[in-house]
């Protein structure tokens, strides 16, 4: 049994991001050139820790304005104008951290300036009153398979006739608050994450990032086709050792992709456990289609890595190439769980579909099938 | 026009200042004893209010909380520089329903936890709405905190509610629906009034998100 993915076509109108590399063109070509945004940078910042590997656009201390601000004005600016936050255009938020790192540093400076944007609700009326949003602006935030709740969202608005044209915007700061938390579970430690690599110690980066997509109800040349979710509960960090939760995502979007020849955008966070189940299922339900996976360059950007990481696989696909090539694993070691891990960058030319997934705390999985002509 | 009939109707309204330690006592014959311990407040009064619910791995569950774990998060950023990772854990929304649903073991296809404020309500109800699940849970609910509420960041009040929507009438307490139109939008009920009217049987009736909704008693 597998849960039924959700098939409602949503034309990609526009969508980009915001990684340490620039938006997704250069990232994309960042990760092509097998760069990594990740360096070695203390984990809470300027209160010093162990050191660990962090993407940051900027210093990772809290600032007045948030530091997350600029960035997202720059990113906005790309954004088509409209009257967002209407009833019929409505923004769908999507995040895990918000301005969490606000509430941080109100607890070590007491400057209350901070509270205006710590708290998701906070956070996303200080974006909405940036931006001169309307009201309708949902918010969602389930870890990091946030951003994919979104996009099904959107989808799902579109095809009831509710909404014409939907903004999905997502962001995610890294901050103290988050890499403590993640260096307190001890999967954010010294080394570098190596995506699916069989290795000793799994470890996993954090990184920034931001990313909005526009969807309408016309297809476009970029469509998502179909999304499909599946929560395990088996446990808060751990998924069910059998990795059924990983094969009932991938056998729903395997269903949806039908006989589509796709490539494979994973999880990929760089830990050991979920790493091989998911490389495994993904290899089972999509045999001889190459896996690849950025967060060994990018870090993982939490609720937002669905969003950053989608808008990293259409700006591959738009590239200049003929065809264009998708980037390899960045990071990934020299033997790899599956032998169907992309190690290097490949061509589009075989391919009319990808497949995108995210996994989260509590056994959470998403998936999404990406289709162009 | 959309409509859901809403059954197995559970609402927690306990004394604005019940604390976790009290909320553990009143409730401990819920939950199994390992897990009780470890629960938060908020996620102790979702569990009761699902206490029950008969949810099965083709489900569907929307999650509402503006705040939601307040006090993990309070205790949570008063732990560094050792930060917890037991807190860190817990304070991760969507953490209140995650608990129960782990504590049962039980999976469910898709999990939409919101965390709006202003039209919370009204987008729970949507994103329930449209979800093709046969049985979708509306939970919500809030934690009353500390000094976060002392700067009007948390809940002054505990609460929790659970229903499960189909399209059975049969049986059904009450109906909720949205019929699409042009209407202004109006003021949306919060999280604690939809609440309070769940607990009470009370009509709602408001305009939003480009059309009107309704919740009838039968």
């Amino acid at each position: 049994m597998h849960p039924t993915a959700d098939q409602l076509p949503a034309g990609i109108e526009v969508c980009d991001c915001l990684t340490p590399f620039g938006d997704a063109a250069a990232t994309a070509t960042a990760l092509l050139a097998n760069r990594r945004a990740l360096s070695l940078t203390p984990v809470l910042g300027r209160d010093g820790g162990d050191l660990v590997p962090l993407a940051l656009l900027g210093a990772m201390d809290e600032t007045l304005p948030p530091r997350w601000l600029p960035a997202l004005r720059q990113l906005a600016a790309a954004i088509p104008v409209d009257d967002w936050g209407s009833a019929h255009t409505p923004v769908i938020i999507t995040s895990s951290n918000f301005g969490v790192g606000s509430l941080y540093a109100f607890t070590r400076d007491h400057d209350a300036r901070h509270l205006v944007h710590g708290t998701p609700f906070a956070s996303v009326e200080f974006l909405r009153q940036e931006f001169d949003w309307g009201e309708h602006v949902h918010v969602f935030s389930h870890a990091c398979v946030t951003a994919h709740l979104g996009l099904a969202h959107a989808a799902r608005l579109l095809h009831a006739g509710l909404a014409a044209r939907v903004l999905v915007f997502s962001f995610d700061f890294v901050s103290p608050f988050v890499a403590g938390g993640f260096h307190s579970l001890k999967i954010l430690n010294g080394t570098m994450p190596a995506p699916y690599a069989i290795r000793e110690v799994g470890a996993i980066g954090l990184g920034d990032g931001a990313a909005f997509a526009v969807l309408t109800r016309d297809a476009g040349p970029f469509r998502l086709a179909a999304h499909t979710l599946h929560n395990e509960m088996f446990h808060f960090t751990g998924n069910r050792p059998d990795g059924a939760g990983f094969a009932a995502c991938a056998a729903s979007i395997a269903a949806a992709a039908g006989g589509r020849r796709v490539w494979v955008k994973g999880h990929g966070t760089g830990t050991l456990e979920a790493g091989r189940l998911e490389a495994v299922a993904l290899a089972r339900h999509f045999p001889g289609a190459p896996l690849t996976g950025w967060k060994g360059s990018l870090g993982h950007t939490l609720g937002s890595c669905g969003l950053v990481e989608l808008a990293v696989a259409l700006a591959a696909l738009r590239g200049s190439g003929s065809p264009g090539k998708i980037p390899g694993t960045v990071g990934g070691g020299t033997t790899s769980f599956t032998d169907t891990v992309a190690l290097a960058p490949f061509s589009v030319a075989e391919f009319d579909g990808a497949i995108l997934t995210s996994n989260a705390f509590g056994g959470a999985h998403a998936a999404m099938l990406l289709t162009y002509d | 026009m959309i409509e859901r009939f809403l059954h197995h109707l559970r609402v927690e309204l306990p004394d604005a200042d019940e604390t976790a330690t009290a909320a553990r006592t009143r409730l401990a014959d819920k939950f199994p004893r390992t897990a009780l311990r470890r629960m938060t407040h908020l996620g102790l009064l979702v569990g009761s209010a699902l206490d029950g619910v008969p949810l099965g791995p083709d489900d569907a569950l929307v999650y509402a909380s503006t705040f939601a774990e307040t006090r993990a998060l309070e205790d949570f950023l008063g732990s560094f520089p050792a930060a917890s990772p037991l807190l860190f854990q817990t304070s991760i929304h969507p953490g209140g329903v995650q608990q129960v649903l782990i504590g049962r073991q039980q999976p469910i296809a898709r999990l939409w936890p919101l965390a709006g404020r202003t039209r919370l309500v009204e987008q729970a109800l949507l994103t329930a709405l449209l979800e093709p699940a046969p049985c979708v849970a509306l939970v919500g609910g809030e934690e009353r905190g500390t000094w976060m509420l002392e700067h009007a960041m948390a809940a002054a009040r505990p609460f929790a509610f659970a229903t499960i929507l189909t399209h059975e009438l049969a049986g059904a307490a009450a109906r909720t629906a949205f019929r699409p139109g042009l209407a202004d939008d109006e003021s949306c009920p919060s999280l604690e009034d939809f609440a309070t009217a769940l607990a009470e049987r009370r009509p709602l009736g408001w305009c939003g998100a480009g059309g009107a909704w309704t919740l009838e008693w039968l």
